[in-house]
């Protein structure tokens, strides 16, 4: 748990969806969720080196009877994309990428600006279906049905915690 | 090409194989892209036996991630030293997780054999049995005759890992070829560990 309503919303989600398996690179807007996740026996917490090597984690476990999502910051999503391309898709392995947005709102780091207009290009190009957790009261019905959403369509889905939610990395925006 | 011609003085990745596959009774196995997939399709398909089709790189991240989610059964990845190098840092994750049922056979024969022989660092300067003891993967072999690797290799599948096997190969290449199609390794798979797909 966390002192913030959205945090535990999406943490409620991956119970709901029975997902236990997290796999991450961090960001300061995920730490806190990621932290609390850690304190919660339900979840196993595995810190990557590498965005990409989640996909294939991810992949093990599923096929080991573990659902499982990665969490990672949107500027390390281009670290992933083989994974996706001849792993997760071609195999149809369903599980949750919870992307935290850059580039957007609140943004105060130039190169971070690139990256970010291209990642919702990028999961389309990769015909990744995407869901956008932007008001804090529909955070625990968007993040409960589009986590449900992969294991329904056998593929990865991605969730993206927009700037307008989080307040970026300053996390000014808590409410 | 001297690269391309069988090193009387390296291991047969495919008699390696035949001896992992004898040994291995119901243990998951995960064989990378290219020639650890090809040799092991040849010495003995099986339906406990997981093919990378694509994804250089992720060999040891996906039994990393089954060994996680099957505790109770060993797992064993085959992966060439191309892989590896190409995505060191999951070495890094395995020495933390100290993941005991996962064992790790690197075959190494210092070239990116399938795609005409191309030197790799492992043929003059990097030593992956050092890095992966780096990586605080304590249970780290180097065998270098068939029998010492059989030995090596049933030890790893009877005692807590993670175990990492780096191997000096030769060049012979793989002909057998696994099933082309993943949804069909997929369900196989799945099927022989036990769970029920979604």
């Amino acid at each position: 748990m966390t002192d913030i309503q959205w945090h535990n919303d999406i943490i409620d989600a991956f119970k709901a969806n029975n997902i236990r398996m997290v796999a991450h690179v961090a960001d300061t807007v995920l730490a806190p969720i990621i932290s609390a996740m850690e304190d919660d026996p339900f979840f196993r917490v595995v810190t990557l080196s590498r965005e990409e090597e989640g996909i294939g984690l991810l992949t093990g476990a599923y096929l080991g009877g573990i659902r499982g999502a990665l969490l990672l910051q949107a500027s390390g999503l281009g670290n992933t994309i083989n994974g996706f391309g001849s792993l997760a898709l071609p195999y149809q392995i369903p599980f949750v990428v919870l992307l935290s947005q850059r580039g957007s709102y609140f943004e105060h780091n130039i190169v971070q600006i690139p990256g970010g207009k291209v990642t919702d290009g990028i999961l389309h190009a990769l015909d990744i279906q995407t869901f956008d957790l932007v008001r804090p009261d529909e955070v625990a019905f968007v993040a409960e049905r589009g986590m449900r959403h992969a294991f329904v369509s056998r593929k990865p889905v991605a969730l993206t915690i927009t700037t307008q939610l989080s307040g970026g990395k300053s996390g000014s925006r808590t409410a | 090409m001297a690269a391309a011609q069988p090193d009387r003085r390296r291991l047969d990745r495919l008699a390696l194989t035949r001896r992992v596959v004898d040994a291995a009774d119901d243990a998951l196995i995960v064989a990378g892209i290219g020639n650890a997939g090809f040799d092991l399709a040849t010495a003995g398909d099986r339906p406990e036996n997981f093919y990378m089709l694509g994804s250089m790189g992720l060999g040891v991240p996906i039994g990393h991630g089954l060994a996680l989610a099957q505790p109770e059964r060993p797992v064993i990845v085959l992966e060439g030293e191309g892989s590896v190098l190409m995505n060191l840092g999951a070495l890094a994750t395995v020495g933390r997780e100290a993941t005991e049922n996962l064992t790790i056979v690197i075959w190494d024969n210092e070239q990116w054999q399938l795609t005409g022989g191309q030197r790799l660092a492992t043929a003059t300067s990097c030593d992956l049995a050092t890095v992966a003891r780096g990586c605080g993967i304590s249970s780290v072999t180097t065998p270098n005759d068939e029998s010492t690797f059989e030995a090596d290799f049933r030890r790893a599948l009877d005692s807590p890992g993670p175990h990492i096997l780096v191997v000096k190969i030769d060049a012979t290449p793989g002909v057998g070829r696994p099933h082309s199609d993943p949804i069909w390794h997929k369900y196989r798979f799945m099927q022989a560990v036990g769970v029920v797909p979604d």
